[in-house]
């Protein structure tokens, strides 16, 4: 599934008198998906009191004093600090596993293999939620609520089913000849995975790295259960407080939800490739 | 081979194995024990099949499975527009690669950022209504998430407004990589427009679109928490009208601590994606030859 | 359903190795060890709340925290949805902080059931718990479980200006459903939506119905027999408030806006003058008081019932007790005294500018004449407690809240809401038969 470059040079369809209905059907639909967005930064400019009087339009007087409150009075960069915590944890943790894993069930011959990956992979469609009442109860035993490492390593695990069977079918279009070839050379496994077979990867890893850190940081459910303690609340619990706290300042919350949201279209924007493919190679999660 | 060798596969997906047996297995297990006891806290006496029956003697669990089934609806909706935005942007009109580029947003804002700004969005005094008393629609100026049968719909144009945004891109993909030939040469005897699309591009998207309608249908059964959890005040409301399985647990466990019930819905859950595997599985498949072929 | 683009440059690799770099770096940050204890005192884990509805509260705790020597406390503010599930599965586990916040009634009787609680006679001094005023809802089986700590007047606020516009006195809101309703008639002719709030988060259906049941009972036993079975929702006094609250939806006298809003927006129409009355909490007041220049007052649910806690205001209580998995109860004991000391009682309101449950507190710090009247009312008058505080979570947001939400959209009638709570308290028996005879025991408690 590819957004193949050959097809831009390809040649354009003629201009023809179909194409006002056409552009007026991508205008739409380009207006549609933005909407949201536009209304969340105008009414984040508003005063409270334009906003009660005009909830569309672009704001008369642009006010930035909601952004100061939301940086200077609302938790926002330690719920954004935890959330990057938990992110980047999963996925070293998950892209660790994985690699060997992967790496494994691609070029190594053992017992159960075919099984390991299949039950791996099916894992993809069962949904988080079943797991959390026994997780919730092992958790509270172990000492393991409202810990960075405990929710690392339930967020690691819920997206490694998808790491290992993308590396996977990743690992097995890699040409035998280069393993062969290292092997004569005397070079072990870990030697080989390390030196030819992850910088072979650099691609599928980094779609790796954007669909899972994604995962975790958009995450409410773990996050609200498993991160009890104020200090450890992610950016997305916050958001949830956050808009019940202030839900009768609009202007607030939506410059609360525009920083919320920055991050994840800055890098949209910078890496918009990686985030297109990452996207759909991991719509099953 | 010496023993090394041999053991050293298994000392690879050793972290493998424990990672997924402690996130997955272990719960797995687990739930099918807790749904037959009546837990209190960490455990509890075996009752056998009383909290299946309890469940499925509930009225609201009924009304949840209902809900998560008439998300369903969104599909087809989800399909046909993403078809005809990405068969748009086949064209290639100037500009389609900005559009693009838009049009993915959706996909790249968090639910619960986009469940705020939408709930704030169709309050009944909110700027959807505004628009509409505007243009004179006032008849579509409904109380978009205070009125009980308006509120699930709510929620399903949301999913529908971020889910297409998806459903746009594996398609375009899929456009990109059809053999344009094909395509030509049905132009070339006299096919117009429609033809074209009707007969050359739809059977050749087949795949595609099967893969985005299992993937579509796993989420609305089991995907749908952050949307429901914001726009429904975290309870399902108004009333239960927004009431989804995932949020049943979700209360049975956090709100009423019953992890019991919990368990034997999760359980049920459980067996309702166990089913959905073997679809997935066979498009998934389906759709990687296609792309290697 | 993946492209790997081979042709990929180096300098992604290096983009790859430096934020692997950054992410091991903020881990290892994150995991290292967070507190390490005073090893001569003894250490005291305390799970708390409040901070979300008193602001400053935190200020307190980190204030008392600081200057009490006898022992480590270690405060955890605990997020609102998992205050009771996080302290009940920690303790059944044998793992429960040593003091726990409490909300009042069910919310921590179902601990004491499940014997996660300490009673705290012989724990605490009897004059420190009498002190604390931990309200009757707090006894079970001839124990006391809870430390008050600060009060809630369950309050009806209303608008001034909006009385005077609509020719009514602003200094005597009306004490009668009649007085209430021509009262109602009044304010709508003048445009303004006589009374509401916003019900979408559905609080409003739980302190409505804390107000409205309270008319028609003699008790407080008496509202937790509707959930034993010994008495009926079915029966018309026990929902005659979802049928009051479908006369004034009838009557075009909610805000039209009711349904999509949520709580506090709801009661900040009050205090704008945008809605003459509504349900409100004694919390808020200081802050609506200030806001509308004085012009909220404060009054008590107009009367319709006959029951003998009919026109008596509500006052709750939040508080704290002690885990059974407490190492050194004493020593909790002794913090919890401390927090009732009359030093810690003024530094309370230093931080919160509101007022702690202790008799001791000294009230004439309260200057807002809006504030002293409300507390004159609701406080220092006979009250009643808050029966809000006896449903069980199943029928808080499958009936209270639910029924509601539906009459205040019209979807159903007062009566279809009692059908309905009817068959909700018959779900919940069925699916916790093991609280059903503590109920009894406890119906039995407080129907003096």
């Amino acid at each position: 599934m590819t957004t193949s470059d050959a097809s831009d040079t390809a040649p354009r369809a003629p201009l023809r008198l179909d194409f006002l209905p056409k552009h007026g059907v991508l205008l739409f639909a380009t207006l549609l998906a933005l909407v949201p967005t536009i209304f969340m930064v105008f009414t984040a400019l508003k005063s409270e009191d334009e906003y009660g009087i005009n909830k569309v339009g672009f704001p008369s007087i642009l006010v930035l004093d909601h952004f100061r409150q939301v940086f200077f009075d609302s938790p926002f960069f330690t719920w954004m600090g935890n959330s990057l915590i938990l992110a980047l944890g999963a996925v070293v943790v998950s892209t660790v596993v994985s690699c060997l894993g992967a790496y494994a069930i691609a070029r190594m011959q053992f017992r159960g293999r075919s099984l390991l990956f299949s039950v791996s992979t099916a894992l993809m469609a069962v949904p988080p939620v079943v797991m959390i009442v026994p997780l919730f109860v092992l958790y509270t035993e172990l000492d393991l609520i409202s810990t960075y490492q405990g929710a690392i390593i339930i967020y690691a695990g819920l997206v490694t089913p998808f790491s290992v069977y993308l590396l996977t079918t990743f690992f097995r279009t890699l040409p035998r000849e280069l393993f062969e070839a290292a092997r004569i050379d005397g070079a072990g496994d870990l030697l080989i995975l390390w030196r030819i077979v992850l910088p072979l990867s650099l691609p599928a890893l980094l779609t790796l790295v954007v669909v899972n850190a994604l995962y975790v940081w958009n995450d409410l459910l773990i996050a609200i259960i498993f991160l009890q303690d104020d200090s450890k609340r992610t950016l997305m619990a916050g958001i949830s407080v956050f808009q019940g706290r202030y839900d009768n300042q609009i202007p607030l919350t939506m410059a609360g939800m525009v920083v919320a949201s920055a991050p994840m279209i800055l890098l949209y924007i910078a890496f918009q490739k990686y985030f297109i493919q990452g996207l759909m190679a991991g719509a099953v999660k | 081979m010496n023993q090394t060798a041999r053991l050293r596969p298994y000392l690879y997906v050793l972290p493998l194995v424990a990672l997924l047996g402690f996130v997955f297995g272990y719960p797995l297990v687990r739930i099918f024990e807790f749904s037959f006891k009546q837990v209190r806290g960490i455990n509890g006496p075996w009752i056998g099949l009383h909290n299946y029956q309890l469940i499925l003697g509930q009225d609201l669990f009924w009304q949840s499975v209902e809900h998560n089934l008439l998300l369903l609806i969104a599909v087809p909706i989800m399909v046909a527009w993403s078809l005809l935005v990405s068969i748009m942007l086949y064209e290639r009109l100037k500009g389609w690669k900005l559009y693009r580029v838009v049009l993915f947003v959706p996909y790249i804002l968090a639910i619960p950022i986009i469940a705020v700004v939408m709930k704030k969005m169709f309050q009944f005094s909110g700027p959807v209504n505004a628009v509409l008393n505007w243009i004179g629609a006032n008849f579509l100026a409904l109380d978009w998430i205070g009125d009980s049968n308006v509120a699930l719909w709510t929620v399903m144009l949301m999913i529908i407004w971020r889910e297409s945004a998806l459903g746009i891109i594996l398609f375009l993909a899929r456009l990109l990589n059809i053999d344009e030939s094909l395509i030509e040469a049905a132009r070339l005897d006299g096919a117009n427009w429609w033809q074209r699309v009707r007969y050359v591009i739809l059977p050749q998207m087949k795949v595609v679109i099967e893969f985005y309608v299992v993937v579509s249908i796993i989420t609305m059964l089991s995907s749908v928490f952050s949307y429901v959890y914001i726009m429904g005040g975290g309870r399902g409301g108004p009333g239960t009208s927004t009431m989804v399985l995932e949020l049943y647990i979700f209360q049975a466990l956090v709100k009423i601590s019953l992890p019991g019930v919990a368990s034997a819905v999760s359980v049920l859950l459980f067996l309702v994606s166990l089913l959905l595997i073997v679809p997935l599985f066979a498009v998934r498949r389906r759709a990687n030859e296609e792309e290697v072929g | 359903m993946t492209n790997h683009d081979r042709s990929s440059g180096v300098s992604r690799r290096r983009l790859l190795q430096g934020s692997a770099g950054i992410g091991a770096g903020l881990v290892l940050t994150g995991i290292r060890p967070w507190h390490s204890a005073r090893a001569d005192t003894p250490t005291l884990n305390m799970w708390w709340w409040g901070e979300q509805e008193l602001p400053g509260l935190q200020a307190f705790v980190d204030d008392s925290v600081k200057s009490y020597a006898a022992a480590t406390v270690k405060p955890m503010l605990q997020d609102t949805n998992v205050v009771i599930s996080q302290f009940q599965t920690a303790a059944a586990a044998g793992k429960g902080p040593d003091i726990q916040y409490l909300w009042n009634g069910i919310y921590h009787m179902e601990s004491v059931w499940l014997g996660y609680l300490l009673p705290l006679d012989g724990l605490v001094s009897d004059q420190v718990v009498k002190d604390s005023n931990p309200t009757l809802l707090s006894h079970y089986n001839g124990h006391i479980y809870r430390l008050g700590w600060y009060p809630q007047p369950m309050t009806w606020s209303y608008n001034k200006d909006v009385f005077e516009k609509a020719g009514l006195d602003p200094e005597n809101p009306p004490k009668t459903w009649d007085d209430f309703l021509a009262a109602c008639d009044k304010i709508k002719s003048k445009g303004i939506p006589p009374v509401g709030g916003g019900i979408q988060d559905g609080y409003w259906g739980e302190w409505f119905f804390g107000h409205g049941l309270s008319q028609n009972i003699d008790s407080t036993g008496e509202a937790i027999d509707l959930f034993t079975g010994a008495r009926d929702f079915k029966d018309p006094k026990y929902h005659e408030h979802w049928v009051r609250l479908e006369d004034l939806k009838k009557h075009d006298f909610l805000n039209p806006d009711m349904a999509s809003l949520e709580l506090y927006p709801g009661i900040d129409l009050i205090v704008q003058g945008k809605i003459g009355m509504g349900v409100s909490v004694g919390a808020r007041l200081p802050d609506d008081s200030k806001k509308s220049n004085d012009r909220v007052g404060t009054m008590v649910m107009p009367v319709y019932g006959k029951g003998k806690m009919a026109g008596k205001p509500i006052l709750d209580a939040q508080g704290l007790g002690i885990s059974k998995d407490a190492k050194d109860p004493k020593a909790a004991a002794a913090f919890l005294e401390y927090l009732n000391s009359p030093e810690r009682l003024k530094v309370f309101w230093d931080k919160t500018h509101w007022l702690s449950t202790n008799s001791n507190f000294d009230t004439s710090v309260l200057t807002d004449p809006a504030v002293k009247a409300m507390w004159k009312m609701y406080g220092q008058s006979e009250n009643i407690p808050y029966v809000s505080n006896v449903v069980p979570g199943q029928f808080y947001d499958n009936a209270m809240v639910a029924g509601a939400q539906q009459i205040v959209q019209g979807k159903i009638t007062g009566e279809q809401c009692g059908d309905l709570a009817a068959k909700v308290v018959n779900d919940w028996r069925n699916f916790n038969p093991d609280m059903v005879d503590h109920y009894k025991q406890w119906a039995k408690d407080l129907a003096a």
